[in-house]
């Protein structure tokens, strides 16, 4: 194992200062196609701060797992962020077991915000574990699937291999399997992120919540770290989706001139595909929650597809 | 005499079939039957009115009249639409043996008003199904607020009584799920317990009155004419309605009519009232379904109507303008040009955000089939309004029972079966166009002529029926007046206390994440209903 620490400080930086900026971008535009002003897109980092400093309120029947769960949800967030390739083709962590460990790395962040949810024994935060549980058990699969899908295709599991291959003369980016997966993928990032059809980030109304009824007992530093962490899950969710489908300008070496240019392709890779969010949440209603199963057995569908016609167009 | 016909035709069936039991007391007002029935004949009446004429229950209420007659009266109020009548009840209840015998088993459209009855009067129910407190909470001490003997001022005692205990539901994997009182959201307190297997609701238990303001004793405290205020407070969102419910029962009892051209500005503003709330509503349903964009559409239009309403009236929610006799202020041929621009403009604006909706296949989804109310069910819990409406119970008392200007305008009242909530929002959108119709037409033939006629003190013993079909439903308001200006009770009827069991009924089988959008789709009034 190898890791660049110096590679590791700097996408360690870029996740936590981004993820914040992007989940602001995308209420802003929700706002103005709503007809809105929106809050600025700089709120998030506001918000955070505000958190970190205001007081905690625990409830007296919590146990430890409630209080060590926000930090959970922060360091596994940001753990598969240093495993997934940003800016440059190389991961920082890239040699840890590429998307499996990805994928695993989440699920635990996961697990413990459905562990914290129940923890504290309230109404809510028992209901939205137990439904992001269900969401859970089809989503994983399906996107474990739809990298596998990509892997297949690079011939390794290593993302950094992934988008090195992608970067070859003569991939093709729209074909059958490739499509297919990132269709999947996308239905799970709606799922993963919380968003519209599946879940409203934007509700007040608890009973149809599930991200936002697990975190419902946080305050505070807690809640900043559980919020701070799911931005950053979206971004490295977000970063995935357009960096293995479209590993366009990843810098393959690190010269200044690269990495600014591999920046750049990100960010305009991410905006596009907080656009297509944005239209997807401004244009649809949520589903009924038992039919959230049905969208997400077509991601999983999908995915399936995906990995068998790599074997047929092969 | 000058009763109608139809209710001439009815008393005389009565009189033959009951004889002197039943006495007929004469009322001013010709769609106004009194009968003074003796306590025994109180249920079989009930099954005559509500089988053989088709009644509705629509209120049930006391009065504490042991000085003068030494007794409590219980009255039932049927509003009979066949025959374009009401028919008041009166039973007397010995004030040495508080006791009645309920008639919910019967008509459960009744089961509230009675405990209402019995927490407020102590009169003692016997044959209720559950009997339990209602309106004074479990924890309250033995006190009666609404009998003459308890003052206004009276401090009662710092109290810790009983909790509530809510039924028990049980089997494998069901749990309880307790929401509120507090709600997130600026909305009022009430309590809903839901007795859940997983996702699906079992039985839903609601607790509601956390707002009791003792506003019915507080009229009794007040000259007539400031209660006019008092009935504005009593639910926000219906201020005009309620206010006008009050006039009308007040003008009916003074045995005077306010003018021609007040009634047609009653009946402007009473749409307006509907307008801005049916858009509200119809966006509010959007948004708990995760339709966020209509939502902030409906929110503009409402906005729009408001602003209009403050213009005509210098208030949004048209606080100030009722007034007895009349309203306070006239429109000027510019208000009433500019009222007939803005609908037209605000129809366009609807069909585009009526579009929208329809056009949207994830809402239509989500609520067709949802949160439904059966046509039976509707029937026997008597609900009213919007919600009755969409439920097959097809009652409308701007059609039925003419008020204000209303019988010089045509209009439909659009009704359905299905009673999902995706009618409840159609009748709402429907009733929207049919107001953008009584709007112009009122404004096309607005009488000239003054907005108000002078009212002097009210005579004292009388007793008037005011009713408005506001935009959630029927209000009433029942006077009996007293020496000095003043009332001697003064019951208000809202529709949302009619219509709150209905929601247990309409989410059993529905999911729990379903609930809210049932709930929004009859947005029912806490405060109207604790008052």
């Amino acid at each position: 194992m190898n890791v660049d620490l110096s590679a590791a400080v700097a996408q360690t930086a870029l996740l936590l200062l981004l993820a914040p900026l992007l989940s602001g971008l995308i209420k802003n535009w929700k706002a103005k196609l709503q007809n809105r002003r929106g809050a600025r897109i700089w709120q998030p980092y506001f918000d955070l701060v505000k958190y970190l400093r205001k007081d905690m309120v625990i409830s007296e029947h919590a146990s430890w797992i409630f209080s060590v769960t926000p930090g959970v949800i922060f360091l596994t967030a940001l753990s598969a962020g240093l495993m997934v390739p940003l800016v440059t083709a190389n991961a920082p962590l890239g040699l840890f077991g590429g998307a499996i460990a990805v994928v695993g790395v989440l699920a635990l962040g996961r697990f413990f915000m459905a562990l914290g949810g129940l923890d504290p024994a309230t109404t809510f935060g028992g209901m939205g574990s137990s439904r992001e549980m269900t969401i859970a058990a089809l989503a994983e699969p399906a996107m474990m699937l739809a990298i596998f899908t990509v892997a297949t295709m690079a011939g390794s599991t290593n993302l950094g291999q992934i988008v090195l291959a992608g970067q070859e003369p003569g991939w093709k980016f729209l074909d059958a399997p490739h499509a297919l997966a990132f269709a999947a993928m996308f239905i799970v990032l709606l799922a993963e992120t919380g968003r519209i059809p599946v879940d409203n980030p934007a509700t007040h109304l608890e009973l149809t919540m599930i991200h936002e009824a697990m975190v419902l007992e946080y305050s505070g530093r807690n809640l900043a770290f559980a919020e701070w962490g799911a931005a950053i899950k979206q971004l490295v969710l977000m970063a995935l989706l357009t960096n293995l489908f479209f590993p366009l300008g990843l810098a393959p070496v690190v010269t200044p001139a690269a990495l600014g240019a591999g920046l750049a392709f990100f960010a305009a890779k991410l905006l596009i595909l907080a656009g297509a969010v944005v239209l997807v949440e401004f244009t649809n209603a949520k589903l009924r929650l038992f039919r959230v199963p049905d969208l997400l057995s077509a991601a999983f569908i999908l995915a399936t597809l995906a990995l068998v016609s790599t074997f047929l167009f092969r | 005499m000058n009763l109608l016909p139809s209710l001439r035709s009815i008393l005389e069936e009565l009189t033959q079939r009951f004889g002197t039991q039943l006495q007929h007391a004469p009322a001013p007002q010709p769609d106004e039957l009194y009968l003074h029935a003796p306590p025994e004949l109180a249920g079989a009446l009930c099954s005559t009115f509500y089988k053989k004429y088709h009644g509705r229950l629509a209120a049930v209420f006391a009065e504490d009249a042991r000085a003068a007659e030494h007794a409590f009266f219980v009255y039932y109020l049927y509003a009979l639409d066949a025959a374009h009548g009401f028919v008041l009840v009166r039973v007397p209840i010995p004030a040495d043996k508080p006791e009645m015998n309920s008639v919910t088993d019967a008509v459960p459209a009744a089961n509230w008003q009675e405990r209402e009855i019995q927490d407020l009067f102590g009169i003692k129910l016997f044959g209720h199904p559950n009997p339990r407190r209602c309106v004074l909470h479990d924890d309250w001490p033995e006190v009666y607020p609404l009998r003459k003997d308890f003052d206004l001022h009276t401090k009662l005692p710092p109290f810790t009584g009983v909790r509530h205990k809510f039924r028990e539901v049980e089997g494998e994997g069901v749990f309880q799920v307790p929401v509120g009182p507090v709600h997130a959201g600026i909305i009022e307190p009430g309590h809903f317990l839901f007795s859940v297997a997983g996702e699906p609701v079992l039985y839903l238990q609601l607790r509601m009155f956390y707002a009791h303001k003792g506003v019915e004793k507080l009229f009794e405290n007040l000259p007539i004419p400031h209660c006019v205020r008092l009935a504005e407070s009593i639910s926000g969102d219906s201020s005009f309605a309620h206010a006008i419910a009050f006039c009308h029962a007040v003008e009916r009892a003074a045995g005077i009519e306010a003018p021609a051209r007040a009634r047609a500005l009653r009946t402007l503003c009473l749409e307006l009232e509907r307008l801005y709330n049916h858009v509200g509503d119809i966006g509010a349903i959007c948004t708990d379904v995760g339709f966020v964009t209509a939502h902030m559409h409906a929110m503009r239009l409402k906005e729009r109507v408001l602003r209009v309403n403050e213009e005509l009236t210098g208030n949004r929610l048209l606080r100030g303008m009722a007034c007895l006799g009349g309203v306070r202020f006239d429109f000027d041929a510019d208000q009433l040009r500019a009222l007939v621009t803005f609908v037209d403009d605000f129809e366009k604006e609807f069909n585009d955000l009526v579009e929208l909706i329809r056009c949207n296949s994830g809402t239509r989804e989500r609520l067709e089939t949802t949160g439904v109310l059966t046509p039976q069910i509707a029937r026997d819990l008597g609900i009213v309004g919007i919600a009755g409406r969409a439920s097959g119970f097809d009652h409308d008392l701007r059609r039925e029972f003419p008020h204000d200007f209303y019988d010089q305008v045509r209009f439909t009242v659009p009704f359905f079966t299905e009673g999902d909530v995706q009618r409840r929002m159609v009748v709402r959108r429907e009733e929207l166009f049919q107001s953008f119709g009584i709007i112009r037409q009122v404004v096309g033939k607005l009488p000239a002529g003054p907005i108000q006629t002078k009212i002097g003190e009210v005579p004292p013993d009388c007793v008037a029926l005011g009713f408005v079909e506001g935009w959630r439903g029927e209000i009433f308001h029942w006077i009996h007046t007293a020496p000095g200006n003043r009332l001697a009770r003064c019951k208000v009827k809202d529709p949302s206390l009619q219509n709150w069991p209905a929601l247990s009924e309409a989410i059993m089988g529905n999911i729990v994440p379903d609930f809210p959008v049932v709930n929004k789709s009859f947005n029912l009034s806490y405060s109207g209903t604790d008052r």
